[in-house]
């Protein structure tokens, strides 16, 4: 396979997209999905995902026309100077605090459950410093590193899932409706939020071979990281069943049970490691799509210098909440509010545009001709 | 160029520094005392309770040490607290090294405190406690939890970590105690439809207690003589909304365990009365349980109907009466029997829940959760009230894998 300088291929974006969306899985995501529609929570993912797959389409189809450009170019030169740097900023202050709320979760989960005495502080900095160092290095290591830890992660993963099955019955999934169909319906449309990574994945298209692979790549990562989003949701249900209301970090409550038998009974040092190499991917792979972004709005070339000052703005943004709760209970369910519409209107809005600047008929003249 | 030189040292230097912070958290097992069983009473002084603290000797029968110390297994510790995660600190008065909760085995709760209401307000600190783990045991104990350590004097295994965990799970694989984990306990709980089994313990034997069959004791009430500790556990308490209400025999908590699929029973020892005996003797039998139950139910009418089938695997180990077992009708004989004495034992211990207890002591409800399409259906149907009224019918398939070795009579001697 021949490689070309600084792109990554379908197998590294594969590896990239799994870790940062299915890391969902692990963090507060079930609870606040259980929260909402309790035992039929499983399904959200999957309906989300075919929900998702609609805008993803006209996204996809849109960008299809500019191969080799990346999202914000593509929204400035279809939208305009002044409203295309406007929607642009607007979803970059969305990723803004939603790098930085997430890697608080993150952080938090660390010190709740391993890291006790450390001070926050500490943790979120290192957190921070390692992510930066890894995004600074650029998309191609990032890449390289994702396809070595993906199997790590996954197979940890699942073998953890495969454990947790020895102490929990499958009748919890039961009323299978849970609230009702349509509060099913309702709550998924609401929790489009789930894949809306996959719509900032658009900003390293001209990162990747071919556009092909972006396409391909973003299919298969959509369909494997629903069924394993729902397989986690399934196995927490069964595991905790009504308690998964309160339990706010359900995997890592739920490694901490698990044991191989009587001899290997505290093993969650194992599946945290994996754990964590796949959040350092994860918020790599966040602050260089969010370097990118600030580049590419206010035009800054060498953008990847910027990566430790904005990191330096994330952990303070991050460290202003007081506790866990005010992120999990209040600014978060905000935050997915936020990011579902905004990537469905961005989205379709880019499609219309195209579609009435007659650019998808430029696409087939030039094509016949 | 010199200084370039210098500022990436002192940047190396600084990143030297950062590799320190793991050691924040360390933990010297030297410096802990790890507590490995708690004890939980009630205290004199109102809204405080009385907490004692097992510690084990790390020290002691560890090959690696050599086992050149002469110092004890454990230690026992016992005040009064307000809850008992400040009593950490509070022990530490006392106790020279540094208290954790991360290997604590079994939480251990009076009988007397277990009743109290109040009980449930200091037990729920678990759930915010960052040390102790779920897959820690709860058990009642007859008399106080503190003079229970005390007089849990095992002649075996000195440590009570050991002890206790061998204890739990032949226990448990017996069936005699209930695999009552706080995970369990907070998920039964929570779910508020059933309740909870505890597992009873006591080191204190009853006086003169009476003679019975195999499994039909209570913690203290065999009659367990030679060179041994006192400690028994067998039988089990009943929780209801996390406060205790009754008590079950060994054999009650046997059939429960039988009957709950959640937990793992592997295969127990039974006396079962002989069919062919006139004297009423019984034979013992080895009962396994590889499958799982089936239950139906129909919950359309009045009075929900409830069908309970138990696949069961028997080996028969003795023949008091000397039956010739490779003939057909005794062997039908003896199936039938020993189903018919199973559906009766589960049927009467369904029917005391029902009426004495009013609720179930294993998740059963989780079998009716599939003839529901909502979660309002289902609670519009209120599986508490309605269990009370339910019509249960227990269906033992009893299949027979071995008769025992011998099969025939020895030949009496003039006959």
């Amino acid at each position: 396979m021949k490689q070309q300088p600084g792109k990554i291929g379908i197998r590294e974006y594969l590896s990239i997209a799994i870790l940062m969306v299915g890391a969902k899985v692990t963090e507060d995501t079930p609870t606040a999905l259980f929260q909402k529609v309790q035992n039929a929570a499983w399904m959200i993912p999957i309906i989300t995902a075919a929900i998702s797959f609609i805008p993803l389409f006209l996204l996809l189809k849109t960008m299809s026309l500019y191969q080799n450009k990346n999202l914000f170019s593509v929204i400035q030169k279809l939208l305009g100077k002044y409203l295309g740097f406007f929607v642009c900023f607007l979803i970059f202050i969305i990723n803004v605090f939603s790098i930085s709320f997430d890697s608080r979760t993150y952080t938090t989960i660390i010190r709740t459950f391993y890291f006790n005495r450390t001070p926050m502080v500490i943790i979120y900095a290192i957190l921070m410093g390692v992510c930066v160092y890894g995004a600074k290095k650029g998309i191609q290591h990032i890449g390289s590193v994702a396809y070595l830890v993906v199997y790590y992660a996954v197979v940890f993963l699942f073998l953890s899932f495969v454990i947790s099955t020895q102490d929990s019955s499958i009748q919890s999934l039961f009323p299978i409706w849970g609230p009702g169909k349509l509060e099913i319906l309702k709550q998924s449309t609401l929790n489009l939020s789930l894949f809306s990574e996959f719509f900032l994945f658009a900003l390293i298209i001209p990162s990747i071979t071919s556009y092909k692979d972006f396409r391909k790549g973003t299919w298969i990562a959509l369909v494997y990281v629903s069924i394993q989003l729902s397989v986690g949701i399934i196995i927490f249900i069964c595991m905790f069943d009504v308690s998964l209301r309160g339990v706010g970090y359900p995997f890592h409550t739920a490694i901490r049970f698990i044991s191989i038998g009587t001899f290997f009974p505290n093993i969650e040092i194992v599946f945290f490691v994996t754990w964590l190499m796949a959040a350092f991917i994860r918020f790599a792979v966040f602050l260089y799509i969010n370097a990118l972004m600030f580049g590419q709005l206010f035009k800054i070339k060498n953008f990847e210098f910027l990566i430790p000052a904005l990191a330096a703005i994330y952990l303070l943004i991050g460290s202003i909440p007081e506790s866990p709760y005010d992120i999990s209970l209040q600014l978060k369910p905000i935050l997915r509010s936020a990011i579902g519409p905004t990537f469905l209107v961005v989205s379709i809005t880019l499609w219309l545009a195209a579609l009435l600047k007659g650019e998808f008929k430029h696409e087939k003249n030039r094509g016949s001709m | 160029m010199k200084k370039t030189e210098a500022v990436c040292r002192i940047l190396l230097f600084f990143l030297i520094v950062c590799l320190l912070t793991g050691c924040w958290d360390r933990q010297e097992i030297e410096d802990k005392a790890y507590v490995i069983g708690l004890g939980l009473d009630r205290s004199k002084v109102e809204g405080k309770i009385k907490v004692t603290m097992l510690l084990a000797n790390a020290e002691v029968g560890s090959i690696q040490g050599g086992g050149g110390s002469t110092e004890k297994p454990r230690e026992i510790v016992t005040f009064d607290a307000n809850d008992f995660i400040a009593a950490k600190a509070t022990g530490n008065s006392v106790i020279s090294r540094d208290i954790s909760y991360e290997l604590l085995k079994i939480i251990v709760v009076s009988e007397e405190y277990a009743h109290d209401k109040d009980f449930i307000k200091k037990f729920y600190d678990i759930l915010k406690d960052k040390d102790i783990r779920l897959d820690c045991y709860l058990a009642i104990s007859k008399e106080n939890a503190s003079e229970y350590f005390i007089r849990n004097r095992p002649k075996m295994e000195t440590r009570p970590h050991k002890y206790f965990q061998f204890m739990i799970d032949h226990g448990i694989d017996n069936g005699f105690i209930p695999d009552s984990t706080l995970f369990r306990f907070f998920k039964t709980l929570e779910r508020g439809t059933d309740f909870y089994l505890a597992m009873y313990t006591t080191a204190n034997k009853e006086k003169n207690p009476e003679v019975r069959s195999e499994d039909e004791y209570m913690a203290g009430q065999l009659n367990a003589t030679g060179e041994v500790g006192a400690t028994q556990f067998i039988g089990s308490a009943v929780f209801k909304n996390g406060v205790m209400i009754n008590k079950l025999t060994g054999q009650e908590t046997r059939n429960i365990n039988i009957l709950d699929d959640s937990t793992s029973i592997q295969d127990i020892l039974v006396d079962i009365p002989d069919p062919f005996s006139k004297d009423k003797l019984q034979f013992a039998a080895r009962i396994m349980k590889t499958e799982n139950n089936k239950v139906k139910m129909d919950l359309k009418g009045q009075r929900p109907k409830i069908f309970i089938t138990i696949p069961l695997k028997i080996e028969i180990i003795s023949n008091p009466s000397m039956v010739n077992y490779t003939e057909k009708k005794n062997q039908l004989i003896v199936k039938k029997q020993i189903a018919a004495h199973i559906e009766t034992l589960n049927e009467k211990l369904l029917k005391k829940t029902q009426t004495k207890f009013k609720g179930v002591p294993y998740p059963l409800s989780m079998y009716a959760r599939k003839y529901f399409g909502t979660i309002q259906e289902y609670k519009k149907f209120n599986w508490g009230k309605s269990y009370q009224k339910a019509d249960i019918h227990v269906k033992v398939d009893v299949e027979i894998i071995d008769y025992g070795k011998r099969t025939k009579k020895p030949p009496r001697v003039g006959a």
